[in-house]
Parts: structure tokens; C-alpha cells; sequence
């Protein structure tokens, strides 16, 4: 499998003393579906920062597409081929919606990025159009996006990515705080877009969609180091590990897939084995 | 679900190369600045905790303090004793285990902007008339500005010149001081001990807030910015990058305006009625006291010196 994304022994601290990540070496691969486990605070957005060009490595190095990201290859004013391609190639979904979103309205924020890849207008709308309608929200298209509900922002949000047709996507805690219904909806999207040969890497610490979402889990310490780099099954089963990095806590329990077939705030509907 | 055209994935090989591109942005420019700042507010904390002379003191009796120091330099008119009082906050820097090329450098980076407006034009003899110490320009006789008649000649003064000192080694003896206050005190607690010197329940805590908000909307800007470049696949012209800027600002004044409402019903919500209520944990020692006695009697002695009142 083609490497994409390969990262030599990276480390990053803000301000030179809060420590984000600590030693990470991993890659990733065209077509792969990933997920990066992590509690509060264990560096799963740096890295996805990281991933995506938009900071850079305390130490350590990052290679992207067979080149090395740094800062003095990203962030030059001058037109930028590689950088171009970059950008054109991956595509990141924020966890904070309102700052990913700054036109007018909701049509013009979708064109945003389509505008930038020297389409005619009737194809970028044509495009917009198609998204809006893959995404169920045509009624939103002449919106103010300030106006619209947390579930609509990361619609939007997520529409404004696609629209470019990425082959990576990077989605930063993409179901938090979205109801169950557009939950649901979203793992379907990415499911399908994992079928269609997308590379997808999602930072997420909701255990329940991550075995729907990747076939492999990156679990991020409370230290910033890699503990285990396998597949979400088999981290999904070992109960140790997922105490160790604060992913769940001693009350806490699984049923498998069948978490999403059945309410989850029940009493006497089947029998659990509470660890106590 | 998805339409035909996402279906497609590019598996060939990258064509293109990393290379250096020369120059950043503008707005990456001002980004990484206003972070410097953020570091620079970083690393004052770390020295408001150090175990140093100042850092030791009550912060009330610190503040009373540095106020009389500031007050008796703004009226002291001699050089010398200026010079002394500056030297005296470079010990104090010192005896708070305060980088002393960090403090020169804080304090000296606003004196040319506060300063040099006001401090330049007075050496010339329009402002300041006097003995001739350089001369710039001869203009002739009946030389005129317009309306405005011009002396014969331009030169700097004597008398100019001791002003334009005069008035910067005050202005950096008295920010030296504030800046002294400002570094060694935490935030929080620097804000609390205004009330005890006479600052309005209602302004501390409109302070303390703004302060720890400023913080917030930085952040806010900052992402924003991080989320824009992610998106943005060519470089864009320096106008599109202006009317960026422009919608962002008010964006950020909506947010903010939003975000002060709710804060104002989360207060209410925890009992908040208008009467702000501080905690104050301050407890004055005998060195606090002393400290005040050592500072006000200084000043005093300063100002009776400088105007000739106590002769030395």
C-alpha cells in the first residue's frame, strides 16, 4: 500500500512547554480508515493539525505525498505547486464548526473551495448543488451560516470539505455534540466514502462508531506517546488499555455492535456484567 | 449517497516537489505576532511565580508602592535623580530574579513610540528656544511655512535637547516600575489589589474578564485562521486577504457581543445581581508595611531634592 503520511519521531509542545505529542512515528496509507483514540487533552487534534500542514513539528520530521512539510515549504505568500496539491488532496473537518465557516452564506461557503481549483462557474455550482443535495441540506443554501444549529454547521462544515473531493479526509471529533439521527447519518458517509477508496483518519473519543469508521485504531496516551497502533477490534477488546488512556471507566461496558441497535439509557431491558 | 465525480480517487504519484517559496503572508505574520505576545504573557507568569524580592510582597503594598515611585518620578525634573530611579527599578528587576536584558527590552520597545513623538520635536529651537548646540537648516531671513513665519535658522537646543532626555529617561523610569508591577504579580491577583487601592468593584471585575476573554478571542482568531488556510488551496491576492481580515473582525465582534450576553445570564444564573462580590485573601506582614514606608519616604526625598528644597 502506498504510503501518504509518515511521521519520524514527532514531538510538539505550544509555547515551547505544553507538551501535545511526544516521539509519534506512524504512517499512513492510501485508502486506509483510521482512527485516533485519545482522551481530553492527549494531542489527537495537534496531530490532526499536524497531518494537515497547519503546524509544524517542535521536532522530528513529517513527510507528506513523498515530501517533507515544513513550515518554510507551507507558509510562503508566493503560489506554492506542492502546496496547491496538498491542499487539493486533503481536506480537514474542524471540531469547532464556526471557525471553519466564514462566507456570506451557506452556498458561497461550499463554492469557497471549488472557486480555488479554476472551475467555471457553472461547474462549481453544478458541484455545490450536488453536495447540498448528497448532504440533505438544499433549504440551507442561502443561509447566513451563523444562523444555523450545531447539527447544520457540521453538515455544512463537512459539505464545504467534500466539495473538493479530497482523497484524504481528516475530521476532528466529527460526532461530538451532533444528535443520534445525524450521528448515524454521518458513519454512513464515511463508511462510504472508505468504500470509494478514500483514505479517512477520524480523532474521536467516542468508542461506539469507531469500529463502523476505521479498521484501525491509533490509541493516544494521557503521556502524548502511542501506547498501541493496531486494529479497533482488537483494541476495542482489551479493556486494559482502553482503562490505562482514561478512554472508559470501571462502570462502563460494551455490547458489541449491538450498542447502536438499542437504547443505551435502559433498566432491566437485558443483563450487563458490571465490572465493579 | 455520494455523486459520481466524489467516487473518483487520484492513486497516482504526486508531481510535484516541496520547495521553499519565499515570504509568509501577511495574516500569518500578524498571527505569529499576536502568539509572540501570548508567549511573552506566558513567560511574565512564570516570573510572577519566582521566588523573588517583589514577587514576596503584598500585592497591595506593592502597588502603593510602585505608585508612589511613579508618582515622584513624573514630577522629578533632574536628570540625575531620574537616572538613579531607573537604576533602582533595573536592583528590584534584579532582586526578583528578573532577566534584566527581558526587562530592558520590554520597557525600552515602547519608549521610541511613547517618546519619540513627543520627545523629538522639542530639541529643535521652534519648540524649545535656546542655546544652539547643532544646526540643521538655514532657512534665511523671512523664511515662511504658509501663514506661519519660520525662524532664520533650524538647530537643535541645549536646553531642547536636556528636555528630550529629561522626558524619556522619565517615561522609562515610570514604565520600568509599572512594567516591574505588571511581572511579578499574576494577573488575577494584580486586578483584585486595584480595590484596595480605590478601583470600582465593577471596573476589577470588568478588567479581570476582559482580560481572561481577550485570551479566548485570540484563540478564536487564531483558529480561524488555521481553518481558512486548510482550506485554502492557492494563494490569494493581498485585497482578498484584506476583505478576509475585514469580515473576520466584525465576525469576531458578533461573537464576542454574543458571547458577553451569555456570560451575563451565566452569572445571573449563579446568583450574580448586579453587586460584585470579591474575595480578598491579602494579608499584610511587617516587611509589606516597611516596604510602603521604604517607598513612600523615597519618593518624598526625591521630589524634595529635585526641587531644591532638601539640599545634597
Amino acid at each position: 500500500m502506498e504510503t501518504l503520511f509518515d511521521l519520524r519521531n514527532i514531538s510538539y509542545s505550544y509555547v515551547g512547554k505544553i507538551d501535545a505529542l511526544k516521539d509519534i512515528s506512524l504512517k499512513v496509507g492510501r485508502g486506509e480508515q483510521v482512527s485516533i483514540l485519545g482522551s481530553n487533552g492527549s494531542g489527537k487534534s495537534t496531530l490532526l493539525a499536524i497531518l494537515d500542514g497547519l503546524i509544524y513539528p517542535t521536532s522530528g520530521e513529517f513527510y507528506a505525498f513523498d515530501n517533507q512539510i515544513t513550515e518554510e515549504v507551507f507558509d510562503s505568500i508566493k503560489e506554492n505547486d506542492f502546496r496547491t496539491y496538498f491542499r487539493t488532496k486533503v481536506g480537514f473537518v474542524f471540531q469547532n464548526s464556526d471557525v471553519q465557516l466564514f462566507s456570506p452564506t451557506v452556498f458561497d461557503e461550499i463554492a469557497f473551495g471549488p472557486l480555488q481549483l479554476d472551475m467555471t462557474a457553472e461547474d462549481v455550482e453544478a458541484r455545490v448543488d450536488d453536495v447540498l443535495e448528497m448532504m440533505d441540506i438544499v433549504k440551507l443554501r442561502d443561509r447566513t451560516p451563523h444562523t444555523l444549529s450545531g447539527g447544520e454547521k457540521k453538515k455544512v462544515c463537512i459539505a464545504t470539505v467534500l466539495v473538493n473531493n479530497p482523497d484524504v479526509l481528516l475530521l476532528d471529533e466529527p460526532t461530538a455534540g451532533l444528535d443520534p439521527r445525524t450521528q448515524l447519518w454521518l458513519t454512513e458517509l464515511l463508511q462510504e466514502l472508505g468504500e470509494a477508496g478514500k483514505t479517512v483518519i477520524t480523532a474521536t473519543h467516542d468508542l461506539e462508531v469507531i469500529d463502523q469508521i476505521s479498521e484501525r485504531a491509533i490509541v493516544i496516551g494521557e503521556d502524548h506517546r502511542i501506547k498501541v497502533d493496531g486494529s479497533t477490534l482488537d483494541v476495542l477488546g482489551d479493556m486494559a488499555l482502553l482503562l490505562s488512556v482514561n478512554l472508559i471507566h470501571e462502570h462502563m461496558h460494551f455490547h458489541g455492535k449491538a450498542v447502536h441497535e438499542h437504547l443505551h439509557a435502559h433498566k432491566g431491558e437485558h443483563l450487563h456484567q458490571h465490572k465493579t | 449517497m455520494l455523486p459520481e465525480w466524489m467516487k473518483e480517487v487520484d492513486v497516482g504519484p504526486c508531481r510535484f516537489s516541496a520547495v521553499y517559496h519565499g515570504k509568509k503572508g501577511f495574516v500569518g505574520k500578524t498571527i505569529d505576532g499576536i502568539f509572540g505576545f501570548l508567549q511573552e504573557a506566558f513567560v511574565s507568569e512564570t516570573y510572577a511565580k519566582r521566588p523573588g524580592f517583589l514577587q514576596g510582597l503584598d500585592p497591595r503594598a506593592k502597588m502603593i508602592s510602585i505608585l508612589c515611585l511613579v508618582f515622584a518620578t513624573s514630577v522629578i525634573t533632574n536628570l540625575n535623580l531620574l537616572i538613579f530611579t531607573y537604576a533602582l527599578t533595573l536592583m528590584l528587576a534584579y532582586l526578583s530574579k528578573i532577566n534584566i536584558a527581558f526587562f530592558i527590552k520590554r520597557v525600552w520597545l515602547f519608549i521610541p513610540i511613547f517618546a519619540g513623538i513627543i520627545a523629538v520635536p522639542a530639541i529643535f529651537n521652534i519648540i524649545s528656544p535656546g542655546d544652539l548646540l547643532i544646526q540643521v537648516a538655514y532657512l534665511g531671513k523671512e523664511a515662511h511655512l504658509g501663514p506661519f513665519s519660520l525662524p532664520e535658522s533650524i538647530y537643535i537646543t541645549k536646553q531642547g535637547l536636556n528636555v528630550a532626555i529629561v522626558f524619556t529617561m522619565r517615561v522609562a523610569a515610570c514604565v520600568s516600575a509599572v512594567v516591574l508591577l505588571f511581572i511579578t504579580t499574576p494577573q488575577q491577583v494584580l486586578f483584585k489589589s486595584l480595590h484596595s487601592v480605590g478601583v470600582p468593584k465593577i471596573y476589577v471585575l470588568t478588567l479581570e474578564m476582559a482580560y481572561r476573554y481577550v485570551f479566548l478571542l485570540m484563540d478564536l482568531v487564531r483558529e480561524m485562521y488555521v481553518a481558512k488556510k486548510a482550506r485554502t488551496i492557492k494563494s490569494r491576492s493581498m485585497f482578498e486577504e484584506q476583505k478576509w481580515v475585514g469580515g473576520r473582525m466584525g465576525y469576531t465582534l458578533i461573537r464576542s457581543l454574543d458571547m458577553s450576553e451569555k456570560v451575563h445570564m451565566a452569572m445571573m444564573s449563579r446568583g450574580y445581581n448586579g453587586d460584585v462580590k470579591i474575595m480578598k485573601q491579602f494579608k499584610m506582614h511587617n516587611r509589606d508595611y516597611a516596604a510602603v514606608a521604604a517607598a513612600a519616604s523615597l519618593s518624598t526625598l526625591l521630589v524634595l531634592i529635585s526641587h531644591n528644597i532638601i539640599q545634597v
